[in-house]
C-alpha cells in the first residue's frame, strides 16, 4: 500500500515484523501505546527534548489502507479482529489496535470532561492532584491542534436528524456534537479509518509531531511484561509480531529506560501490570468501565442510510443525571453492513428481512454511565492462560434498569420522529408500532446474551487516587504508588466512567500530566 | 473463558464429560462439503458443522455456506488461541447428539438434521436458560453474518451502495487544520 507522507518513514520508525534479529533499545522514556494517551505524552516529551521510544502493538497504516470495507479494515484496526468481548460474550468490545490507537477508528465525538465528574473524583476517589481549571489550557491546546469544533446542523445525516428531531419533539435536551475533523467530506467511515485524513486522529497529528521532534516508534511490538528491580522498572520485554499482527516472528525486543509510561488503554494497560506481577493491593483491573450501550432501530418510510454521513452529530444528555438511578446519554451509531448485521438480532429469514430494510433504519444508542453508584462497580480485567486480557463485567440490576428506561426513551424518540416501527436488539426482537404498544417493551428479557450490548468507551482498571489502598496511581502525576519510575497515562486512570465520549478527556489529562513530567 | 472452563462452567458440561464416550456422542458427522482450501483453525468435523450453521444463519439464495465457513475459519486465525479453542468446543457441543438429546430432544448430530430441525436447535440455544448456550449461539451467528455482509456481493440486497468515491482526495499534512496552518494557507492564497 502507498504510504502517505503524513505517515512517517524515517530512521526513527521501526517495523517490528521486519526485524531480522532481537532488538535492544534504550531511551529516557519508554511509552507503551500510541493512542489518545501515549501519542500526547510522546509529543510533549519529545518537544521538550526528552529521548522517547513509543512501543505499539498494532500496525502503522495510512489513509491509503482505509478503503472503507469492513472485511479489510476491521481485522487490521480493532483488538482481536473486532471480536473482543466480555468473558460471557454479553458485551461486544469495540477497541482500536494500531498506531494512533482507538483514535484511528473512533467516531470523532469530542467532549471535555464534565466539571461535576472531576468534582466527584475529588470527593469520592481522593483525586486531589488537579482541578478542572488545570485542564482548561490543555483542552484549548488540543482543540486547536485537532480542529475540534461544533458541527453545523447541515452536517447531520438522517440517522442523527431523527434523533435530534425526536428529542426536540419529546422535549428532551439535545445538542450538536463537537468533532475533531478538518474539511470532513462526511463519508461516514470514521469507524474504519478516515480515508482522507479529515479526522485529526493521533495517527496523523501527534504521532508525526512526536517523530518529527525525535521520538522513535517501534510498531508490531507487544509488551509482555515489565522487569522490576529495586522498586523500579528496569526494562520492558516484548514480542515482535508478524505482518498480519496476529502471529509472532520469533524475535523479541527489550526496551530499557529511566521512566516507563503505560498507555495501552483500559483493558490492555492493567493486563501489562498483571503480567508483570504488579498487583500489590489486588485492585489492578478492577473498576473497569465501559459505558455499556444498548440500541434500538427505527424503521422509516423514507431512506435513512445510516452508513453514510458523519456518524455522530447529535447527542442528548437529558437523562445523564438520574439521582439514585444510573444515568445514560443518547447518540447514534453508523450502520455499516457488518456492524449492522452483527447487531441485528435473529438468523435466517427474520434476520434477512431486517437487513433488507437496513437502509431505512436508524441505529440509535444509549450509553449507561457506570461507576457513579456503589453497586455499579464496573468490570474486572484478568488474564487468560496465554496472558491475553479477559474482561469480566457482571451487569448489576441498576444497569439493567438504566437499559430498560433508555430503550423506552429511544423508542419514544423514534416514534416521535416518524418511525413506523421500532425494534429492540433482543433476540428475538420486540417491535412496537406506536405509543399504544410501548408498554410491550416492559416485557423485554434483560439478561446477558438475550440482547445486544456494546462498548466503544473503555475506561478505568488502573485508577488514580491519593490513597494507595484504593488506587493504582497517584493523581498528581499518574505515577504508580510504589514503582517510582512507572506512570499510567491513559483512560485506564479514570476512577469512573465519564458520561461523555472519552477521547478529549484522555487528551486533556495526558497533556497535563506529560507537561508536569517534562518539567522534572 | 478457556476451553476447559467453557465446558465445565455449563450446567450441561458435567453430563457431557461423563457420557462423552457414548455411542450418541460419537454419532458421525455428516459430510456436507469438502473444504476448497487449507483449513487454518477448524478441523474437518468443525468445518462441516460450520457449513451447516452458516446455511441456516444466512438465509439468502446467493449465500454459499462453504465460502462462509472458510471465511469464518480465516477470521478465527486472527483471534487468540483461547478463542479458537472455545469455538472448537462450541462446534463440538452443537454437533453432539447426546447433548442434543439431553437438551433439545434430538438424537442426531446437528449436521444430520433437516433445515427446520436445525433451526429449532438454534432457537433452543438462543432461548436457553444457560448463558453459555446463548453466548454460543450469538458467537456462531455473528461470525457467519460478519463474513457474509463483509462481502460486497451481499450489498445490493440491503440497498447499500458501497463506500463513496473520495476522488483520490486526502490531506497529507500533519498540521492541516491548525490555526497556524490555516493562516499560512490564507497567506499563500493571498500572496501575489
Amino acid at each position: 500500500m502507498t504510504k502517505l507522507s503524513v505517515v512517517r518513514a524515517s530512521a526513527n520508525v521501526t517495523n517490528g515484523s521486519a526485524a531480522s534479529a532481537d532488538l535492544d533499545l534504550s531511551a529516557d522514556v519508554c511509552i507503551i501505546g500510541s493512542g489518545a494517551g501515549g501519542a500526547v505524552v510522546a509529543s510533549v516529551l519529545a518537544a521538550a527534548g526528552v529521548s522517547v521510544i513509543v512501543v505499539e502493538e498494532g500496525g502503522y497504516f495510512s489513509a491509503a489502507d482505509f478503503d472503507m470495507r469492513e472485511a479489510h479494515t476491521l481485522p487490521k484496526l480493532y483488538q482481536e479482529s473486532m471480536q473482543r468481548a466480555t468473558a460471557d460474550l454479553a458485551i461486544s468490545v469495540l477497541q482500536g489496535r494500531a498506531v494512533g490507537g482507538t483514535t484511528v477508528v473512533n467516531w470523532t465525538t469530542s467532549f471535555r470532561t464534565p466539571e461535576d465528574v472531576i468534582d466527584h473524583w475529588a470527593k469520592k476517589h481522593a483525586v486531589g492532584g488537579f482541578h478542572h481549571a488545570d485542564l482548561l489550557p490543555h483542552y484549548e491546546a488540543i482543540e486547536a491542534r485537532l480542529s475540534i469544533h461544533e458541527v453545523d446542523e447541515s452536517a447531520m445525516n438522517r440517522n442523527n436528524k431523527k434523533l435530534y428531531e425526536g428529542c426536540k419533539a419529546k422535549g428532551f435536551a439535545v445538542a450538536l456534537t463537537r468533532r475533531n475533523v478538518y474539511q470532513c467530506m462526511q463519508t461516514g467511515y470514521c469507524g474504519t479509518g478516515c480515508p482522507i485524513n479529515a479526522k485529526r486522529s493521533m495517527l496523523v497529528t501527534l504521532v508525526p509531531d512526536a517523530i518529527d521532534a525525535g521520538a522513535r516508534l517501534l510498531f508490531r511490538c507487544r509488551v509482555d511484561r515489565l522487569d522490576i528491580a529495586a522498586g523500579e522498572v528496569s526494562a520492558a520485554h516484548c514480542t515482535l509480531l508478524d505482518a498480519s499482527g496476529y502471529g509472532v516472528t520469533g524475535k523479541r525486543a527489550t526496551v530499557r529506560a529511566r521512566r516507563f509510561v503505560l498507555a495501552g488503554g483500559a483493558i490492555n494497560s492493567p493486563a501489562v501490570l498483571l503480567r508483570s506481577g504488579l498487583n500489590e493491593n489486588g485492585l489492578v483491573g478492577t473498576r473497569t468501565f465501559l459505558h455499556p450501550t444498548i440500541a434500538v432501530t427505527g424503521l422509516y418510510e423514507e431512506s435513512i442510510e445510516a452508513f453514510y454521513g458523519a456518524p455522530q452529530t447529535a447527542a442528548s444528555h437529558a437523562f445523564a443525571h438520574r439521582g439514585d438511578d444510573v444515568g445514560f446519554f443518547m447518540e447514534t451509531a453508523p450502520g455499516y453492513p457488518v456492524l449492522a448485521a452483527t447487531a441485528m438480532p435473529g438468523f435466517g429469514a427474520a434476520h434477512r428481512q431486517m437487513m433488507e430494510t437496513a437502509s431505512r433504519r436508524t441505529t440509535h444508542i444509549a450509553l449507561a454511565i457506570d461507576g457513579f453508584h456503589d453497586d455499579v462497580p464496573g468490570g474486572t480485567v484478568k488474564l487468560r492462560p496465554s496472558g491475553a486480557p479477559l474482561l469480566e463485567y457482571p451487569i448489576p440490576p441498576r444497569l439493567w434498569e438504566a437499559f430498560r428506561t433508555a430503550q423506552r426513551r429511544l423508542a419514544e424518540i423514534n416514534l416521535a420522529s416518524g418511525a413506523t416501527e421500532v425494534s429492540t436488539l433482543h433476540d428475538p426482537p420486540i417491535t412496537v408500532t406506536g405509543e399504544h404498544d410501548l408498554h410491550r417493551l416492559d416485557e423485554a428479557p434483560w439478561e446477558p446474551c438475550r440482547v445486544g450490548i456494546f462498548t466503544a468507551h473503555q475506561m478505568g482498571g488502573c485508577r488514580m487516587g491519593d490513597d494507595p489502598r484504593s488506587s493504582i496511581v497517584r493523581s498528581e502525576d499518574l505515577r504508580h504508588h510504589t514503582i517510582k519510575n512507572l506512570y499510567v497515562i491513559d483512560g485506564s486512570a479514570f476512577p469512573t466512567s465519564l458520561g461523555v465520549n472519552p477521547q478529549e478527556s484522555i487528551y486533556g489529562l495526558a497533556r497535563l500530566m506529560a507537561t508536569r513530567l517534562a518539567a522534572r | 473463558m478457556n476451553r476447559r472452563s467453557f465446558v465445565q462452567r455449563g450446567l450441561f458440561g458435567g453430563a457431557l464429560l461423563l457420557l462423552g464416550g457414548s455411542t450418541l456422542a460419537l454419532y458421525p458427522t455428516r459430510h456436507l462439503a469438502s473444504p476448497t482450501r487449507w483449513l487454518r483453525v477448524l478441523d474437518e468435523r468443525g468445518f462441516q458443522v460450520m457449513v451447516a450453521i452458516a446455511a441456516r444463519v444466512v438465509s439468502r439464495p446467493d449465500a454459499d455456506p462453504v465460502l462462509i465457513a472458510h471465511s469464518v475459519d480465516e477470521s478465527l486465525a486472527r483471534t487468540s488461541p483461547e478463542a479458537q479453542a472455545d469455538i472448537a468446543s462450541l462446534l463440538g457441543l452443537f454437533e453432539n447428539a447426546l447433548l442434543g438429546l439431553l437438551l433439545d430432544g434430538r438424537a442426531a448430530p446437528f449436521t444430520r438434521l433437516d433445515g427446520p430441525a436445525q433451526d429449532r436447535v438454534l432457537e433452543s440455544w438462543r432461548d436457553s436458560r444457560f448463558v453459555l448456550r446463548r453466548a454460543g449461539y450469538h458467537a456462531l451467528r455473528r461470525l457467519c453474518l460478519a463474513v457474509y455482509y463483509g462481502d460486497e456481493r451481499s450489498w445490493p440486497a440491503i440497498h447499500y451502495g458501497g463506500p463513496p468515491d473520495v476522488n483520490g482526495f486526502f490531506h497529507d499534512d500533519s498540521k492541516a487544520g491548525t490555526p497556524e496552518w490555516i493562516a499560512a494557507q490564507d497567506q499563500k492564497a493571498g500572496a501575489p
